[in-house]
């Protein structure tokens, strides 16, 4: 029970931390891009961060809760959604590396 | 002894000879969170008059067109101070004050984890803000706006000591908010009663454990921002001056970085009382109580990925603003969960409306309005026409008023009798009521139509031809009918204390701990902490009460004088530790004191001065340590209910152990803000062209990494041989690299001449003073050893030093790193 609960603890908050880390890279990408001029790399490099930074979010949205022993489930199918979200955010806040002007 | 000794009666005297606070001035030794969550919230109090008041002032300033009420630089002041007090003096220690008060209560222990911490945040608190009012009432006020925007700020735009009273005072108070970060943390973690699961504990410690993280990410950019903006204003190091290298938008950046972060930190904990004023009210569990746990975990995170929404019209990229606004637009969404989630509970229950309900209703009406002008306002284009004009402040009032100051209404008529002991007579809370709710909208309603009328935020005074008179003047009224229904809570607040009806328990029927003690509540809380298993806000204190009175549970009994609650596994809730607080002591007193002096002397321009009032505080700092501690192993001793458990100091988990690694992740996001401080501008500041590359001694550097290396090692050793003497190796290396980085220090070229010298001695300076404190702490370690407080199992000393060594060393890797870039900046770098 102990094991299973630490492990929804560490569920809990992987999702957005990992969103928080694609976060601060594709910000600091973007500046450092303009910066350092990387001209017509700039945005298929931030496109393919967004794309892996998907992986690891979509990998934790599919973490499914356990079955069995309250109270741990609870934690768990918390921990799912709270993953599902930080994929669907991390969709939704990052897609603009697809279109809008990187430097300007 | 055990818990059948003593009666009920002899349980309670002798439990009070202990947790007691002496009389006289002996008060001001207390370090009990009854009394000051107490003194927290009665001090926050005061300064929301005072903070009001001056709110009173713009409104009269404001009534009329061509007013000469006050000129503008008393009103930017006014309008600086009113921000300033609401934000940092208000509503921050209003909530951990009410936190210190409840959560001990709520999660079934005697007191926080950190007692004396506790009484040296506020004194902190009550100093810093003290600086403030009195920097005010002589007229030296700060006047650059609440959020001291550089250039404006900078030496040369605010010459006099007006900025230098908001970034000194603002940065002592915030080490109430730093201290009350790290004890909620570790105390929500760690001290609860036995069987409290992390998921049986009420939401509003959830929301309490989602707003300390937050916290602990959220102070420390903001602390770095105030010591670099002083640094500059001090000693001409030129972080933020364009024509030097620097760069304003780093000080927005820094600002907002913390400033963000803070709407949420101040509406999470208020949230947390509605989801546990709502369950009363509507006589039934929560709905959605997993749904809320994922939406507050959602929001503590997605908060620190708007802050760039306040700096929309600054000139930043199309892409970055399009984060930015998805992010401040998302965030609606864990809120509106939150939201529906009440109103669920509400329908799906069978409310009772009293008088806390009404603030609810009113919560519910003007924060959902303050949530939608944040989606218009998380709109770029809507944004930038919008931008600093009174739609703003109607907005941010919607948001704060609704979000903090309503719940704090609702929360106040719910735990007001905890206090007191007596029930509010009700006479005067419908009124208040009422001249709240249509004072508040009347002055702020309006705002938004001033707003899109292209009023702008701050100015003193208006022509009379641009068609905003009447708004003005309908918003001044309503201030004022405002005004008078805090005037009538306050007074009802006192009718309450003074002719409230007694009562014996639990008047609301609550589900939470906090109603199964005595009211109002005596000095240690719980005779004996209860065996928790069932979730902590579906409890019956009235049925608990009188069992743990009668002294039925873990540590009914006293035990050779001491303050005595329980540690728990932060997951499991199972009881892993007994442990001993410190009692009643002045040395909070002096610490903050001694604290104080380092501002002031900062203030008034003793910068020699500055470095005796640290050294006078470390060295208080140390003495808090004396006593406490056992000289011998005692083994697992009798914790009750037939159950032993070893002291803290012989448990490898104890609460001194995480709350310094949560101090170590605080510093660590301290320096990582001054790593990006450093890399911005590197990479986007202006004047970098042209600089030639610094021929740094790169002997130095590799011989400062390896000393802090060698004493981290050092310190690893003792700890994992248990051999303290390796610690005095620890001391000496660490003393060394402290030498060679203060050598390194006094090379930096100029620091004054540019921002690329300035930033390369704030990272050396950074570095200086964390090898500095590793060697304070094995050197500690070395002491506590000779007096005998360490063993191979009471070993916290030697996993402090490790701990601090280790980070100095990690630290100085991505310090020296980046102090190798800045110097062959223009180099290609």
């Amino acid at each position: 029970m102990s094991a299973q609960e630490r492990r929804a603890l560490l569920l809990l908050v992987a999702g957005f931390t990992v969103w928080s880390v694609a976060f601060v890279v594709l910000y600091g990408m973007q500046a450092l891009g303009c910066a350092f001029g990387w001209g017509d790399w700039h945005r298929p490099m931030l496109i393919g961060a967004y794309l892996l930074s998907l992986l690891p979010l979509g990998w934790l949205a599919r973490q499914r809760p356990y079955s069995t022993g309250e109270p741990a489930t609870t934690l768990s199918i918390s921990a799912l959604w709270a993953n599902r979200a930080a994929l669907v955010a991390g969709i939704l806040v990052y897609f603009p590396v697809t279109f809008a002007t990187v430097c300007i | 002894m055990s818990q059948s000794d003593l009666s009920p009666i002899r349980l309670h005297r002798a439990l009070n000879d202990i947790w007691g606070t002496p009389p006289g001035l002996g008060r001001l030794s207390s370090v009990n969170h009854t009394v000051l969550g107490r003194r927290f919230m009665v001090v926050a109090l005061i300064f929301f008059a005072i903070g009001g008041l001056l709110s009173m002032l713009i409104r009269a300033q404001l009534a009329t067109p061509n007013s000469a009420f006050v000129g503008p630089e008393i009103y930017n002041q006014i309008f600086t101070m009113h921000g300033t007090v609401m934000m940092f003096l208000f509503a921050i220690p209003m909530f951990e004050g009410f936190a210190i008060y409840i959560l001990p209560k709520m999660l079934g222990a005697r007191d926080m984890a950190f007692p004396r911490l506790t009484a040296y945040g506020f004194w902190c608190y009550l100093f810093g803000g003290s600086i403030l009012i009195i920097a005010m009432l002589m007229g030296v006020a700060p006047n650059g706006g609440w959020f001291m925007y550089t250039p404006l700020s900078s030496r040369p735009y605010t010459p006099g000591i007006n900025a230098d009273v908001w970034l000194l005072g603002i940065t002592f108070v915030e080490i109430s908010a730093v201290t009350a970060a790290v004890e909620l943390f570790v105390t929500i973690l760690k001290v609860r009663a036995p069987g409290m699961s992390l998921i049986r504990m009420p939401l509003f410690a959830w929301y309490m454990l989602v707003t300390s993280g937050m916290m602990i990410v959220g102070f420390p950019p903001l602390i770095l921002g105030s010591i670099l903006l002083e640094l500059e204003r001090a000693f001409g190091l030129p972080f933020f001056d364009p024509t030097r290298g620097g760069d304003p938008l780093l000080w927005q950046h820094l600002f907002w970085l913390f400033g963000h972060p803070e709407v949420y930190i101040i509406f999470l904990p208020a949230a947390g009382a509605l989801s546990t004023i709502i369950p009363v009210f509507a006589q039934r569990p929560i709905l959605g109580f997993r749904a809320i746990i994922a939406a507050i975990v959602a929001m503590g995170f997605l908060s620190f990925g708007l802050w760039v929404h306040h700096m929309f019209t600054v000139g930043i990229p199309h892409l970055a603003l399009a984060f930015f606004s998805a992010a401040s637009a998302l965030v609606a969404i864990p809120t509106a969960i939150q939201i529906f989630a009440w109103i669920g509970t509400l329908a799906s229950g069978r409310p009772r409306w009293d008088i806390p309900m009404l603030y609810v209703a009113g919560f519910f009406v003007v924060f959902v309005i303050g949530g939608l002008t944040g989606v218009m306002l998380a709109m770029v284009p809507f944004n930038t026409q919008a931008h600093d004009s009174y739609f703003v402040v109607a907005h941010l009032h919607y948001v704060l008023v609704g979000g903090f100051v309503f719940p704090m209404l609702a929360a106040i008529y719910h735990w007001m009798p905890h206090i007191s002991g007596r029930q509010s007579l009700y006479r005067l809370s419908v009124p208040a009521f009422w001249f709240i709710m249509v004072g508040f909208n009347l002055t702020f309603f309006l705002m938004h139509l001033t707003g899109l009328m292209g009023m702008p935020r701050r100015i003193s005074t208006y022509p009379s031809n641009w068609g905003w008179d009447w708004l003005n003047l309908l918003s001044s009224v309503g201030s004022f009918i405002l005004t008078m229904g805090f005037a009538l809570v306050l007074a009802d607040i006192v009718m309450q204390f003074r002719f409230g009806r007694p009562f014996r328990r639990d008047p609301w029927h609550a589900g939470t701990l906090e109603w199964a003690i005595p009211t109002p509540p005596t000095n240690y809380s719980f005779a004996a902490l209860p065996r928790i298993d069932a979730p902590g806000d579906q409890l019956a204190p009235r049925l608990i009460g009188p069992q743990l009175a009668g002294g039925r549970g873990y540590l009914g009994f006293p035990r050779d004088g001491q303050m005595e609650t329980l540690g728990v596994d932060m997951v499991t809730g199972e009881a892993e530790q007994l442990i001993v607080l410190p009692q009643s002591s002045f040395l909070p007193l002096w610490t903050g004191l001694a604290t104080g002096s380092i501002f002031v002397a900062l203030l008034f321009g003793f910068y020699w001065l500055a470095p005796l009032g640290a050294l006078l505080t470390v060295v208080l700092f140390l003495l808090w340590t004396v006593k406490l501690g056992r000289k011998h192993d005692s083994g697992p001793v009798d914790i009750g209910m037939g159950e032993q458990a070893p002291r803290d100091v012989e448990c490898p988990g104890n609460v001194t152990v995480l709350a310094n690694r949560t101090a170590v992740v605080m510093d660590a996001i301290l320096f990582s803000s001054l790593l990006f401080g450093g890399l911005f501008l590197l990479v986007v500041a202006p004047n970098w062209d042209g600089l030639a590359p610094l021929d740094l001694p790169l002997w130095l550097l590799a011989l400062a990494l390896m000393a802090s290396t060698a004493g981290a090692g050092f310190s690893w050793l003792a700890r994992r041989a248990n051999a303290s003497g390796l610690l005095i190796g620890s001391a000496v290396a660490q003393v060394l690299a402290v030498v060679v980085l203060a050598v390194l220090m006094a090379w930096v070229p100029e620091p004054t001449g540019h921002a690329r010298q300035a930033t390369m001695f704030a990272l050396l300076a950074y570095a200086t003073i964390h090898t500095a404190l590793g060697a304070l702490m094995s050197s500690y370690g070395i002491w506590r050893v000779q007096q005998g407080f360490v063993s191979t199992r009471r070993n916290t000393e030697l996993v402090l030093a490790w701990l601090w060594n280790g980070y100095a060393a990690a630290a100085l890797v991505p310090a020296l790193g980046l102090v190798l870039m800045l110097a062959l900046a223009g180099d290609g770098a």
